[in-house]
């Protein structure tokens, strides 16, 4: 039996996992019946039937959403306790490239945490209209994300059950030593020009937020996003570790660092995420929020702000930078 | 000139379901109530009446049929809409008063106008006028714990009539009141009809059954208006 399977995190991650995912397949099968069958014009006990299982429905998709929020986070906590398992792994960046489901996996959990926000923005908008105008696209939406969380699902097994923990894996060690031979950052940028473009990225998506540029305001948040992983990977994270050679962006989630990471990359991914399903809703059902853009604002500033307090406090304790 | 439509009920049912078992509560029960009419709905226990207030409160939803408020349709509103109508448009009197026991008489009127946003000098002008209408004004400083029940329906109009709405629906309001209290409500219910306000009462009281006031009286049996 696989070692990994046997651990006390991974085995309460599936379950968990697979726990709601049955919710949601009842929750699944419901709203289709419900979809193609409604009507809110009609009067009849068939139609207001559906409208209280559409309720319910709605009830358990938004509380399994809420749950697998946290599951992202406990996924991230299981695979970093994996590291002790496996030769080589010193964090959960070794633990993700243990085989080669884990970068899919991770990428589609990020993706997937996008597409939840985005539905609890259409739902909350469902919810305040009489006729529940956006009902429909709100049950497609949701039709999209049971098929990823299938695929998640399967990926999620896959990648738990072929952890080799006999196999060495490659961690740190390998990202620490990535700069000196070819350039790992994107569109051959050098790091000093990363940061130009970070602080920028910042302040155009700061000044963009309210106004009525949304395609440019999507775009300079996924821009942000991605700029602003190799920015903590190749430049604020050595600050974190204090150590020019430490190009890691999971280790930060241990102990040793105060678990910083949770609230670094949450605050980035929450920011960019509710920023972006704003955006989105304003573009499909012309409705924006307010509360949302001072959210965004917030968690953007508090990621950029600690990325920069970390280079700072450095700077003032040793006069140099490193 | 013909006042205008306040409440419309059409083809409305409610059955709740106990296991297997449906229990048809209301059946195909169709209504029409101009503003300024006063309806009592007689019944023995059982008959439907409180649950038919509930629909037209817009507190539960029908198995089918619609409810209309002033050709609105409340029925199918979701609750952060059917609660908004109610503050705006109904006045509810329970026959459990439903008081805040902790709180004075003046607070538990006060309540239903705090998410007005009026000022505080117009909350409490509105607060004592209800107060003056529902003769409860010399208690108003007492807690509602220890008022008597004639007190306690009292403060209860009060609260119903604070935010000024047109519809008062009153489920067994003289259900819990001796018969001199029982009299002194329906006085000020005929107060209420002469500033043309819309009373639709719940009740198996005879005391409804010759009000001194022009009223309608709706039989209901087993869920149906006979």
């Amino acid at each position: 039996m696989n070692e990994a399977l046997l651990s006390n995190q991974v085995i309460v991650f599936l379950l968990s996992e697979a726990t709601l995912f049955m919710l949601l397949a009842v929750a699944f099968i419901v709203s289709l019946k419900v979809l193609l069958k409604w009507d809110f014009e009609s009067f009849t006990p068939f139609q207001f039937a559906l409208e209280r299982q559409a309720y319910l429905v709605s009830t358990i998709i938004l509380f399994v959403f809420l749950m697998k929020f946290i599951l992202v986070v406990y996924f991230i906590f299981s695979i970093d306790a994996l590291s002790l398992l496996l030769p080589g792994a010193m964090c959960a960046a070794g633990v993700i490239k243990a085989n080669i489901y884990g970068s899919y996996l991770l990428i589609l959990k990020l993706f997937i945490l996008f597409l939840l926000i985005l539905w609890i923005y259409v739902h909350s908008y469902d919810m305040r209209t009489k006729n529940h105008q956006w009902f429909r696209k709100k049950s497609w939406l949701f039709s999209l994300i049971f098929v990823l969380i299938i695929v998640e699902l399967g990926l999620d097994f896959s990648y738990f059950s072929n952890i080799d923990t006999h196999m060495p894996v490659s961690c740190c060690s390998a990202l620490f030593g990535q700069l000196e031979g070819a350039n790992p950052l994107p569109f051959g940028l050098s790091v000093s020009l990363l940061l130009v473009l970070f602080y920028l990225l910042y302040i155009l998506v700061i000044l963009t937020i309210k106004s009525g540029y949304t395609i440019l305001y999507i775009l300079a948040n996924i821009l942000f996003v991605f700029l602003s992983y190799y920015a903590v990977v190749y430049f604020f994270g050595t600050y974190v570790y204090q150590l020019p050679t430490h190009k890691c962006p999971f280790c930060m989630l241990q102990q040793e660092y105060y678990y910083v990471g949770y609230l670094l990359w949450g605050s980035l991914f929450m920011g960019t995420y509710i920023g972006l399903s704003d955006a989105v809703s304003t573009l499909w059902l012309g409705k924006t929020d307010m509360r949302s853009k001072k959210i965004v604002m917030a968690l953007l500033s508090v990621f950029v702000l600690l990325c920069t307090v970390y280079v700072a406090v450095y700077y003032l304790r040793n006069g140099v930078l490193l | 000139m013909m006042s205008k439509m306040m409440i419309q009920i059409e083809n409305l049912y409610r059955t709740f379901h106990h296991g297997s078992n449906e229990v048809s509560v209301l059946k195909e029960i169709n209504l029409n109530i101009r503003q300024g009419e006063c309806v009592v709905l007689k019944g023995v226990s059982g008959s439907g009446k409180t649950t038919l207030l509930s629909l037209i409160a817009g507190l539960d939803k029908p198995s089918a049929g619609k409810v209309l408020i002033e050709g609105e349709p409340i029925s199918k509103l979701p609750d952060l809409f059917a609660s908004e109508l109610r503050a705006k448009k109904i006045g509810m009197i329970f026959q459990h008063f439903n008081l805040f026991e902790h709180l004075s008489v003046n607070e538990n009127v006060t309540i239903p106008l705090i998410p007005s946003g009026l000022k505080m000098k117009e909350i409490h002008e509105k607060v004592d006028e209800s107060l003056t209408l529902a003769n409860i004004i010399h208690k108003q400083e007492t807690l509602a714990s220890r008022l008597s029940g004639g007190e306690k329906q009292r403060t209860a109009i009060a609260r119903a009539l604070v935010a000024d709405p047109n519809i008062i629906l009153c489920d067994e309001p003289t259900a819990n009141l001796d018969r001199d209290n029982s009299l002194l409500f329906i006085d000020i219910l005929g107060k209420l009809h002469s500033m043309g306000k819309t009373i639709v009462i719940a009740t198996h009281d005879p005391l409804f059954d010759s009000l001194s006031f022009e009223s309608t009286i709706v039989p209901m049996v087993d869920g149906k208006i006979v």
